[in-house]
């Protein structure tokens, strides 16, 4: 009641007053608007400073030798325009939602992301909610256990998730679990004598439930595992040491040593206490690992044959595919700036100071 | 009373509990009871599905616009060309879907229709659909339109097309059984958009459903992870051993661990390292690829005074261990003895190939003057052929120049970017490779001066004329052996004089499950699909 009281929330020019969170949710999402264009920018320049000509490296040899195959190349993807020229028409098409044509694929750009980004989506948010789950449990125990054995080894083991190669990983557990054990299967979305389920969210275990095909359904979601399970060995890896350090931080606040003194059970303080206290860093982190997760899967996509961004981003780059290259690189960076979005809203969701003070 | 209230509440929580978990199981049950299969083995009557294992390079499954190998894989199961070759043998043309009479100064070609052809719709084929494909390529300036330069294509009668050129051409029948020459219904493809010009947009529509008279179909094309084939039901040759393939886009090291665990029948990009410790679980056919690494020193003077000297390059030519080489690149490679592969009409025998001569080298070298200046070896640091990678091979040629006194620095760079400078002739000197653009000697007439790699190591028109010379004759033609023995002197020459040193082919090397046969490697497709069966 006093806290209300003492910020007053502002008021709109008309006299009205604006719901806090609206105006603090408004401008957040108007930074983010801005921050596309700065990436747009940044992501073609740095394309086009890459040393190379996309000319050679997307026609043939013998076709790269013929001056009217090289002219008609330049001008169907708009390289015989000044740079300048290009980014605005680049910008303009942009607002149509036009991300241009892949000189690799001959696709809009747009249609090759969206086939794309549901196969990474599906192994990003798996590899998220386990991670979340998994690494909070991990970290709290770690910091209510503080010096003894068992902080001791999850440290020993969050740091070894952290710090053992994706690659190297990604390739041991396919050997042992699909090579030697038999437990999972072979490499790619869905096996061989499988069909695509029908197109609906491009999320193959989704499709196929909706299609009916229970089949289906557990193909994918058994091709899920393993990818999956690199992802969350890694980013549990990150997110037990930020856990660990955030509720070590909140075990010292005076608040919860008064719920303890008033002899609360540990876990009404856990979850009421410590981790309500710890959730703004830990949600700050998990965002960041989310977005890390869309953006980096390159090295898991490649050995299990999942067809995602990241295996889309490297086809791209060793072409020299420009349009594909900026179309990746705007992806990215609008999808780190949407999970920031959404942490900034959930901290105004989570702690009333700050929407109040925005 | 408080009492009562809490019983009830816990009776019609558990009553509720029981209620949904009742609700799932019945949920499920109709779930499965009324749900489809995606299986498709039932869909083709029991017909097995073959499952390969390739690292796509695939942009395309239209012929006209596709030239990598894994188009190359895909439309020759899809299209059939005028004239192919019998299994891995690419030194001799054979009938496709026509015979070949040539004139003798080899300009003119005519090209009969064999039989009654008939495409996977249906429609009976003609000389109307030979000339519109041919034609197409030609029109559509895309990648292959370069195997038909200076061709014109006339329709003689509904089975005859004649294609003629200006200068001779020998190397045309073995150009015309590139898969990108397949022949399509043109019909079909007129009508989805397709011409004989820039303005054609059937691409689109080629990427969705094939349009030729192969023993397979199309039945879905993803660039980045598959494509599914179907038997072609109108196929009018022998049905294909298999009913459903599907290729999926695996990089070599999950393949390797596929084929063995048994998801994947067949593995092609498999390094030599990688098919030697395959188990007994699978059969390894392995064969030296048609791709040629070689090195190449600049002969510009004003790109370099040391790689332009001719005593240098002997030198650095008697410097190289091969043998060292070929060991470190794995099963199935060879030392290339020319700049024609080894399985070409043309190829140098294996005698001619070139040794290590440290002492000679070490003398040449004094004799050049050379006085210890660091060189520059370029290559592309993110291509690996045939499972080799180059850093390996540059690394090796870096350390074997080493105990002649030469000093190499290397300068690893990516593809994309490195292509520029290796293409406008800047590098001093550069470890490359040529794959053949088709399987004729005349192809590798690029190696001499004046030519397109010949340019590319500075090497201008002129600069050589003996071995000029020799390339003009071997463009003339002639019989078989008159060209054989024609392109073995200029490479001869080449090893000699020129500014190329070739290295190795790498090996290619097929892991198949042993349940499929008829495994056989070919330098333009790899493998003919259509020929795998199972046991």
């Amino acid at each position: 009641m006093t806290r209300t009281t003492a910020v007053r929330p502002p008021r709109s020019r008309g006299g009205r007053t604006a719901h806090p969170f609206l105006r603090y949710a408004l401008r957040r999402v108007l930074t983010s608007l801005l921050l596309v264009v700065g990436v747009t920018l940044v992501t073609f320049v740095l394309t086009n400073l890459v040393p190379g000509d996309p000319v050679a490296a997307a026609l043939g040899q013998r076709a790269a030798e013929d001056p009217a195959i090289v002219a008609q190349f330049r001008a169907t993807y708009g390289l015989d325009q000044p740079l300048v020229v290009q980014y605005f028409t680049y910008l303009g098409n942009l607002l149509h939602g036009d991300l241009g044509v892949s000189t690799t694929t001959h696709n809009p750009v747009v249609d090759d992301l969206a086939k794309a980004l549901p196969a990474t989506l599906e192994i990003a948010l798996g590899a998220i909610v386990l991670s979340v789950i998994i690494g909070v449990v991990l970290g709290t125990i770690a910091a209510y256990r503080r010096g003894k054995a068992s902080d001791h080894v999850l440290r020993v083991v969050s740091l070894a998730g952290l710090s053992v190669p994706t690659f190297w990983l990604a390739l041991v557990l396919y050997y042992v679990f699909y090579f030697q054990l038999h437990i999972a299967p072979g490499s790619g979305r869905l096996s061989s004598d499988f069909s695509t389920p029908p197109h609906v969210t491009g999320l193959y275990t989704v499709d196929a439930l909706l299609a009916g095909q229970l089949d289906t359904f557990l193909d994918a979601a058994s091709h899920l595992f393993l990818p999956v399970l690199v992802l969350t060995l890694y980013t549990v890896g990150l997110l037990t040491r930020f856990v660990r350090t955030a509720v070590l931080e909140i075990l010292d606040q005076d608040y919860v040593r008064a719920a303890r003194a008033k002899g609360l059970p540990t876990r009404t303080v856990i979850w009421s206490y410590v981790l309500r206290g710890a959730s703004i860093p830990i949600l700050t982190v998990v965002g960041l690992a989310f977005g890390s997760l869309l953006s980096g899967t390159v090295l898991v996509e490649a050995i299990f044959a999942w067809p995602g961004i990241g295996s889309y981003a490297y086809q791209a780059a060793s072409h020299l595919d420009l349009p594909g290259i900026m179309g990746v690189g705007l992806l990215i960076g609008v999808m780190y700036l949407l999970v920031n979005l959404i942490v900034d809203l959930l901290y105004g969701v989570l702690d009333p100071r700050v929407r109040l003070a925005s | 009373m408080v009492f009562r209230s809490t019983h009830t509440a816990r009776t019609v929580r558990s009553r509720s509990t029981l209620i949904a978990l009742a609700a799932a199981a019945v949920s499920l049950t109709l779930l499965v009871a009324g749900c489809s299969s995606g299986r498709t083995d039932t869909a083709d009557g029991g017909t097995k599905t073959l499952t390969i294992d390739k690292a796509f390079d695939l942009k395309t499954a239209d012929p006209g616009r596709m030239y990598e190998p894994t188009g190359q894989l895909v439309d020759k199961a899809l299209y059939e060309t005028l004239l192919t070759f019998e299994g891995g043998d690419v030194s001799k043309v054979v009938d496709g879907l026509a015979s070949l009479e040539q004139s003798a100064d080899a300009k003119t070609f005519t090209l009969t229709l064999k039989g009654d052809h008939t495409f996977s719709d249906g429609t009976p084929m003609t000389a109307d659909d030979v000339v519109f494909s041919l034609q197409r390529v030609i029109g559509l300036k895309g990648n292959p339109s370069f195997l038909l330069d200076g061709v014109t294509v006339t329709k003689k009668d509904d089975k005859t097309v004649v294609l003629t050129t200006a200068t001779p051409t020998p190397a045309l029948p073995a150009i015309l059984a590139n898969p990108a020459l397949g022949i399509l219904n043109s019909t079909v493809v007129k009508e989805n958009g397709g011409t004989t010009d820039e303005t054609d947009t059937a691409e689109k529509f080629l990427n969705t459903t094939s349009a030729g008279s192969g023993p397979y179909v199309l039945d879905t094309l993803d660039l980045a992870s598959q494509v599914v084939l179907k038997a072609n039901e109108n196929y009018d040759g022998d049905a294909p051993g298999y009913g459903r393939v599907v290729i999926q886009n695996v990089e070599g090291a999950t393949q390797k661990i596929n084929v063995e665990g048994g998801s994947a029948d067949l593995a092609l990009d498999l390094s030599g390292t990688q098919a030697s410790a395959l188990g007994d679980s699978v059969a390894v056919t392995s064969d030296p690829s048609a791709n040629v690494i070689f090195l190449l020193l600049n002969q510009n003077p004003s790109v370099s005074a040391v790689t332009s000297n001719p005593d240098f390059v002997k030198a650095v030519k008697e410097a190289i261990d091969y043998d060292d080489l070929v060991s470190i690149a794995g099963t199935g490679t060879a030392q290339a003895a020319g700049v024609v592969p080894s399985m070409l009409l043309g190829a140098l025998p294996e005698s001619a190939k070139l040794t290590q001569d440290l002492d000679a080298a070490k003398a040449d070298l004094a004799k050049s003057g050379y006085a210890g200046e660091s060189v520059t070896l370029n290559f592309p640091s993110d291509i690996s052929l045939n499972g080799i990678d180059f850093p390996t091979i540059a690394q090796r040629i870096q350390s074997q120049l080493k105990e002649v006194g030469i000093t190499v620095e290397l300068a690893p760079a990516p593809v994309a970017t490195e292509l520029d400078a290796y293409r406008n002739g800047t590098e001093t000197m550069g470890l490359w490779y040529w794959g053949p653009d088709y399987p004729d000697p005349s192809d590798y007439l690029v190696f001499t001066p004046g030519n397109v790699v010949g340019l590319r190591s500075g090497w201008a028109e002129g600069a050589n004329p003996a071995i000029s010379s020799l390339a003009d004759a071997a463009a003339a033609g002639g019989s078989d052996e008159e060209r054989q023995s024609r392109f073995e002197d200029l490479q001869k020459a080449l090893n000699t004089d020129g500014p190329f040193i070739p290295l190795l082919q790498p090996g290619n090397n097929i892991a198949a499950a042993k349940s499929v046969t008829g495994v056989v490697y070919n330098a333009v497709w790899t493998i003919d699909i259509a020929a795998l069966s199972a046991k």
